[in-house]
C-alpha cells in the first residue's frame, strides 16, 4: 500500500514538474516560434509551427535595434564595471581582512552600510552627479558607476574569503623580500579564484540586466545597450510583434547560450552568493 | 619605531581601499547624502536656484494620493510574492530534489528565467497576455483567459504577479535545493522507520533544517518585491491610469517623466529608504532570535 502510494506520488509530482517546465518555457518557445512568422499567419494561427521561415523578421530586428553596436556597448558596460569592481574590492577586502585595528573597521562598516541603501533612493542625486562628470551617455561612464554601486558587496565576500587564505603566505613573501603591491597581485589575487568566480558572475548578471540605470545615464541612443534598444522598439513599433519577437530573441541569446555553457558554475555562483551576502 | 610602523601600516591600508572607498564614496555614499539634503528642497532639476523648504516635501507625500495608492499596491504586491514566492520555490525545490535523473534538467528550466531581465520578460509576457491568451480563447471557448490582462487594473495586478513570479522563483528554488541538500538523509529515514508519512517528514524533520533558508529567501523577496521597477514598467507602464504604478515607479516618473520635482521625488525616495531600513531591522532581529534558539 506504501510502495503504491509513493509510486502514485512519485507520477503526481513528475506531472506537476513537467507542467511547470511548459508554463516556464511557454513565453520563451512563443516568441521563438512566432518571430519566424509573417504578421498575417500570426493572426490566423499562433500555436502552429510556422509555414515557412521569415528570416526577414531578423534583418529587420537586426537594423532596428543596430544589433552589433548594441552588443557591443552592452560588453563595454559590463567589462569596464567588472575589471574595476574585482580589481578594487579584491584589493580593499584583502587589505580590510589582513588589517586589524579601528581605521580597518571603520572602512569595512561604512562600505558594508550601503547594502541597506535602495537604488532608487540615490538615483537621482548619481544622474546629477554622472551630468556634472560627464559621464551620460557613454558605456563606458556607466561601466564607472557601476563600480560604485558594485564595489562593496564585493569587498564584503572577498573580506570573509581571505580569512580561509593562510596568513603564513604573506610572511614568507615579505621576508622574501616581496613588495606588499607584487605579494598581492602575484600570490594573493590567484588564490581568490573561487570567490572571484562567484563575483563576477553575480555582477556580470546584474549590470547586463539592469535597466533602469541605463534607461537614465545612457541619453544618446548610440550608447544604447540591448535592452535600451529593445525597450525603445517596444516603444516606436508596439504591434509589430514580427520585429519585436525577432529582437526579443536576438536580444536573450547572448544570455542564454551562455547560461547553457556556463550553468553549474552559475548556479554554484548564486546560492553561494545569497548564503554569504 | 613603533609609530613609523604602525603609520606605514595605516598608509599601505589607505593605499589598497582607496580606488574602492573613491568610487563607493561618489557613486553610493555621496548620492545618499545627496538625497538626504535635496529631499528638504524646492529643486526641480530645471532651475538652478532651489530653496530649503524643510520638511515641507514629507509632508506632501504622505497627503499624495497616488504616492500613498502606489505603497498601497506595493504592499499588496510584496505580500503576494512573500508567500507565493517562496511556497512555489520550495514546493519545486522538494520535487525536483526528488527526481532521479531529470533532476539537472528541471533545475536548468527553472532557472532560466532568471538569466533574463524582466524587461525581456516582460514583452514576451505581453504577447502571451495580447495575442496568445485572446487566440486561446477563441479557440477553447475557455472565458477566463479573455479578460483585458493588461488594461484592467484587476487583471493586470495578477499579470504582473505572474511575470515576477516566472522571473524570480527559480533563483529561490536554487537557494532552497542548496538547503536541503544539506538535511542529513538518516533524519529523514529514521522518522520514517518511525512510521511518519512523506508530509509529516517534511513538516517535522525537513522544514526545520531549512528555517535559515527560508530566512534568506523571505529577506530577498521583500527587498527585491519593495524595490519592484522593471516588470511593471515593461508589463503595464504603471497603468491604466496610474492604477499599476509601484513605489518605485512613482518617484520614477515623479523625477524624470512629470513634473522634473527633484527635491520631492528625493523625499519619496527617502521613505522607500526607511521602510526598507525598518524591514531590515526586523529580518535581523528575527534572524538573531532563530540563531540563538538554534
Amino acid at each position: 500500500m506504501n510502495r503504491l502510494g509513493g509510486r502514485l506520488g512519485s507520477w503526481t509530482a513528475l506531472l506537476f514538474l513537467l507542467a511547470a517546465a511548459v508554463v516556464t518555457l511557454f513565453p520563451i518557445y512563443m516568441a521563438l516560434l512566432n518571430s519566424v512568422k509573417t504578421q498575417g499567419e500570426m493572426l490566423t494561427n499562433i500555436l502552429a509551427l510556422p509555414s515557412s521561415l521569415e528570416v526577414g523578421n531578423y534583418a529587420d530586428a537586426f537594423r532596428k535595434i543596430n544589433y552589433f553596436r548594441s552588443l557591443w556597448n552592452t560588453f563595454v558596460v559590463v567589462a569596464v564595471g567588472l575589471a574595476g569592481i574585482i580589481l578594487f574590492a579584491s584589493m580593499a577586502g584583502y587589505k580590510l581582512s589582513r588589517t586589524p585595528g579601528k581605521l580597518s573597521g571603520f572602512l569595512f562598516g561604512l562600505l558594508v552600510m550601503s547594502t541597506l541603501i535602495p537604488f532608487h533612493s540615490i538615483m537621482i542625486t548619481l544622474v546629477k552627479i554622472s551630468k556634472e562628470l560627464r559621464l551620460q551617455g557613454s558605456a563606458v561612464g556607466l561601466g564607472l558607476l557601476y563600480i560604485g554601486l558594485g564595489v562593496a558587496v564585493a569587498v564584503f565576500l572577498y573580506h570573509g574569503f581571505v580569512k580561509s587564505v593562510p596568513k603564513e603566505l604573506d610572511e614568507a613573501a615579505v621576508i622574501d623580500g616581496c613588495g606588499e603591491f607584487r605579494l598581492f597581485f602575484t600570490v594573493i589575487l590567484p588564490l581568490l579564484l573561487p570567490i572571484t568566480a562567484t563575483i563576477a558572475i553575480l555582477n556580470t548578471l546584474w549590470m547586463w540586466n539592469d535597466f533602469l540605470l541605463p534607461l537614465l545615464i545612457l541619453t544618446d541612443y548610440k550608447s544604447y545597450t540591448l535592452l535600451l534598444s529593445t525597450n525603445m522598439l517596444f516603444g516606436e513599433y508596439n504591434n509589430d510583434w514580427s520585429a519585436i519577437l525577432a529582437s526579443l530573441v536576438l536580444a536573450m541569446l547572448p544570455v542564454i547560450a551562455l547560461y547553457l555553457a556556463l550553468q553549474k558554475y552559475i548556479l554554484h555562483g548564486i546560492a553561494e552568493g545569497a548564503i554569504k551576502a | 619605531m613603533a609609530t613609523t610602523r604602525s603609520w606605514k601600516k595605516h598608509a599601505m591600508l589607505l593605499a589598497f581601499v582607496f580606488p574602492a572607498l573613491l568610487f563607493y564614496i561618489a557613486f553610493t555614499l555621496a548620492p545618499a547624502f545627496g538625497g538626504i539634503a535635496y529631499s528638504l528642497t524646492d529643486w526641480n532639476g530645471l532651475n538652478p536656484a532651489y530653496r530649503i523648504v524643510g520638511l515641507a516635501n514629507y509632508i506632501e507625500a504622505m497627503n499624495d494620493r497616488f504616492f500613498l495608492k502606489s505603497l498601497a499596491f506595493t504592499a499588496k504586491f510584496v505580500l503576494y510574492m512573500l508567500v507565493l514566492q517562496n511556497a512555489l520555490a520550495i514546493l519545486l525545490a522538494v520535487l525536483v530534489e526528488a527526481m532521479g535523473r531529470s533532476k539537472v534538467w528541471f533545475r536548468t528550466i527553472f532557472f532560466m528565467p532568471n538569466m533574463l531581465s524582466l524587461i525581456i520578460g516582460g514583452f514576451m509576457w505581453m504577447f502571451i497576455f495580447t495575442r496568445v491568451f485572446p487566440y486561446l480563447a477563441d479557440q477553447t471557448g475557455w472565458r477566463l483567459l479573455d479578460q483585458s490582462w493588461i488594461g484592467d487594473p484587476r487583471y493586470s495586478f495578477f499579470a504582473i504577479l505572474a511575470l515576477s513570479l516566472w522571473g524570480g522563483v527559480g533563483y529561490l528554488m536554487v537557494i532552497y535545493i542548496a538547503a536541503l541538500q544539506g538535511v542529513p538523509q538518516h533524519l529523514k529515514e529514521a522518522a520514517a522507520m518511525d512510521g511518519a508519512g512523506p508530509l509529516a517528514i517534511f513538516r517535522h524533520v525537513t522544514l526545520p533544517m531549512i528555517y535559515p533558508a527560508l530566512t534568506i529567501g523571505v529577506f530577498l523577496t521583500l527587498n527585491a518585491s519593495f524595490k519592484a521597477f522593471d516588470a511593471v514598467y515593461s508589463l503595464t507602464g504603471g497603468g491604466p491610469g496610474r492604477a499599476t504604478q509601484v513605489i518605485a515607479l512613482n518617484i520614477f516618473e515623479e523625477a524624470f517623466s512629470f513634473s522634473n520635482r527633484y527635491g520631492y521625488a528625493s523625499a519619496k525616495a527617502m521613505i522607500l529608504f526607511g521602510i526598507v531600513v525598518v524591514i531590515t531591522i526586523i529580518q535581523l532581529a528575527i534572524m538573531k532570535r532563530r540563531e540563538v534558539q538554534a
